[in-house]
């Protein structure tokens, strides 16, 4: 990087992050919109971790708990996150189970997977690799919310399928619960300041330059 | 349009989002996009028919919406009983077996931030075409900008998908008109709502403010 790079911070100015117009950094609100405006968003690491960590406890009642309830001739079966995978694995609908895996299983535990690694490595990985963690938040960001596809399949299957006494299909408890983990991990991710990796590699640029 | 026009020659700074670099993004041309040398972060872009084609999209989707809510969504049909809904079924019926808040937040994602999304866009759009400025302007715009994120219509989409081939395969299933029109609805909702460039509007707002 031979070229002279001037970061908004260094000029005294703070971008707002809901207009993205340049402020005086010590101003409180954006003059053009009236959002808060914060040089960095603010205790982003530590308001990223407290919300990781209730997105982390709700997805345990969420794969503990039925998500949804099948009642077939008045006998009611109880299906998971991971047991409705199982099935549809047994029907031969490998490629929605697929789906269903990526959208339930892998991406929520990726996407939290990555926003712990991503605050840890704030402070601990090598600068070098800021390049790479920038695109895997741009990832992590993008995905939380096709994460809600399981949610959305339980509601429909549960507005559908409802033939009196014959069978009809109930929503579960977990439904609910990873609802919640779909919004709190979201909301993790918006608190995560991207910015602040890149500090730290500037801050070893302005050390090794003295 | 001859306002709009100058808006793109005064200098702009606008700081990636992802890494703090600034940049001018003044000189754009007409289909230009902006991104950030060292992160590639899409920073903004301008066209100059941007407020045209978003209103002509926000229009359509919004007509379809309400079609969509309208009419039969799905229907199925096995050993001659059969079952309909509608699409406001899938959040009411969450309603009626007690789950209220589940109900009201796929109610939120699937119809009325994305409804109330597009109304305001509308009234932002039709604004800014007639260079008219109000001062709740950048309220509006910012319930837009802020509400952008929890809007869930393409991902509803792909659970409707997943929905048919899951029970396709024990009963036979009907798309009703409020099926296509959601279909098409959610195709037309992202360039109506993100064709709408952040930095762009904004200092669009800010010079009819100015003048």
């Amino acid at each position: 990087m031979s070229e002279a790079l001037i970061t908004a911070t260094s000029s005294g100015l703070a971008s707002c992050h809901l207009c993205l117009k340049l402020v005086d950094s010590k101003l409180h609100h954006c003059p053009r919109c009236g959002s808060a405006v914060h040089l960095r968003k603010a205790d982003s690491i530590q308001r990223t971790l407290a919300l990781l960590v209730t997105a982390t406890a709700l997805y345990i009642p969420a794969n503990v708990w039925p998500i949804m309830i099948t009642d077939q001739l008045g006998t009611p079966t109880e299906s998971t996150i991971i047991g409705g995978v199982l099935l549809l694995i047994d029907m031969g609908s490998i490629a929605i189970a697929a789906v269903i895996f990526i959208a339930s299983v892998m991406v929520p535990t990726g996407k939290l997977l990555s926003m712990y690694y991503l605050c840890w490595s704030v402070r601990h990985a090598p600068p070098g690799t800021v390049n790479q963690r920038t695109v895997l938040y741009r990832i992590t960001e993008f995905i939380g919310k096709w994460s809600m596809i399981d949610v959305f399949v339980v509601a429909l299957l549960v507005a559908l399928i409802n033939i009196d006494n014959l069978l009809v299909i109930r929503p579960g408890a977990a439904a609910i619960a990873f609802a919640g983990v779909v919004i709190v991990s979201m909301v993790a991710a918006e608190s995560f300041d991207p910015r602040v990796m890149w500090d730290q590699v500037e801050d070893q640029v302005e050390n090794s330059d003295e | 349009m001859s306002t709009m026009d100058n808006v793109s020659h005064e200098p702009v700074c606008i700081a990636c989002p992802s890494c703090d670099l600034m940049f001018d993004v003044s000189s754009l041309g007409d289909g230009e996009t902006a991104r950030c040398s060292r992160c590639q972060h899409f920073l903004t872009t301008y066209r100059k028919d941007e407020l045209s084609r978003v209103m002509a999209y926000a229009i359509s989707a919004l007509i379809l919406l309400i079609l969509a809510c309208n009419y039969p969504f799905l229907q199925l049909e096995s050993g001659g009983l059969q079952s309909m809904m509608t699409l406001p079924e899938t959040a009411s019926r969450l309603w009626d077996y007690k789950m209220p808040g589940l109900s009201l937040i796929v109610a939120a994602f699937i119809i009325f931030i994305p409804a109330f999304i597009l109304i305001l866009v509308l009234v932002l759009v039709g604004a800014l075409m007639m260079e008219r400025h109000y001062d709740w302007l950048r309220s509006i715009a910012w319930l837009i900008f802020t509400l952008q994120v929890w809007s869930m219509v393409d991902v509803f989409f792909v659970g409707v998908l997943v929905s048919l081939v899951k029970v396709g395969g024990m009963a036979s299933m009907s798309m009703g008109v409020s099926f296509w029109a959601y279909a098409v609805f959610s195709v037309l909702f992202i360039p109506a709502v993100y064709g709408l460039d952040r930095a762009q509007c904004w200092n669009r707002i800010e010079a009819l403010r100015g003048s």
